[in-house]
């Protein structure tokens, strides 16, 4: 392969680092969310990278099938979020702390 | 350096630009908009590692579809920008940046390492052409194929049950409502 492994590696965990940091230190739930989709797509990047590198198509077949959980679950995510603000009037999860009420 | 590795270090960096400007814009539109830069970014860099469907995919489904939706809620629940000043936890703070950097350095470490751990399996490398990944798709992995097609209804229709306004009470029918 014309792209070396180490490259896709450094990439990865560097976005996977940034979503993690934007997970854990926004505080708009919107953001958090985007956060683990970015850091969704720095696993699938990797795994990527290895299925370059190993052969075969197995390892693109499971990123198809992690971005369609994907596209299933911010469909959901989405859903609460909207349920949550109508209840609450905001998304901010400092301030929507209780599971009831 | 070879082009391919010169196209896909340059989609890098842009891709981690803008995975920090995601992180540090206090406006959610804005760090939206800067989310579907990093990911067109990163579906240069599928083409590059010979993915090109699965770039395609992520121009369609992940900036096109997923992020949209985001932008739409976004827009509808018109947030605020978070204000700096509510944030009354600076040692929390302080205490997840340093585990975060704590962890890329153990990953980075690790990758440090991966010079030629992986090994070709046996299976010809892929070329990048779409029909021999449809086979694949459509022969060993049929199965999960359908039972996604499943989960997304699944979650369409929960969707739909967390979003539907309950219905207004009808005078009359009240004593049918539990």
């Amino acid at each position: 392969m014309n792209v070396p492994l180490r490259d896709v590696l450094v990439l990865s965990v560097a976005l996977f680092s940034l979503g993690l940091c934007g997970a854990l230190l926004r505080r708009n739930a919107i953001t958090i969310f985007l956060s683990i989709e970015l850091m969704l797509n720095a696993a699938n990047l990797a795994i990527v990278g290895f299925a370059s590198r190993v052969g075969g198509y197995s390892g693109q077949i499971v990123v198809f099938f992690a971005i369609v959980v994907a596209a299933a679950e911010a469909a959901v995510g989405l859903a609460i979020f909207v349920a949550v603000f109508r209840h609450h009037e905001t998304i901010d999860v400092n301030k929507t702390n209780l599971l009831k009420w | 350096m070879s082009g391919a590795r010169l196209v896909f270090d340059l989609a890098g960096a842009v891709a981690i630009v803008f995975a920090g400007i995601m992180v540090v814009h206090r406006n959610p539109i804005k760090s939206l908009l800067a989310v579907v830069v990093s990911f067109f970014a990163i579906a240069v860099g599928f083409v590059m590692l010979s993915a090109p469907f699965l770039g395609a995919i992520q121009v369609i489904v992940y900036a096109g579809a997923i992020l949209v939706l985001f932008l739409f809620v976004t827009m509808l629940l018109n947030l605020d920008t978070e204000s700096a000043s509510s944030d009354r936890r600076p040692f929390q703070r302080g205490l997840a940046l340093l585990g975060i950097v704590v962890f890329a350095a153990i990953l980075l470490s690790a990758v440090r390492r991966s010079g030629s751990i992986v090994g070709p399996s046996g299976e010809p490398p892929a070329t990048g052409e779409i029909e021999p990944l449809a086979r694949a798709l459509f022969s060993q992995a049929a199965l999960p194929f359908e039972a996604v097609s499943i989960l997304l209804l699944a979650s369409l229709t929960g969707a739909y049950l967390l979003m539907r306004r309950e219905p207004p009470a009808k005078t009359g029918s009240a004593e049918n409502r539990p």
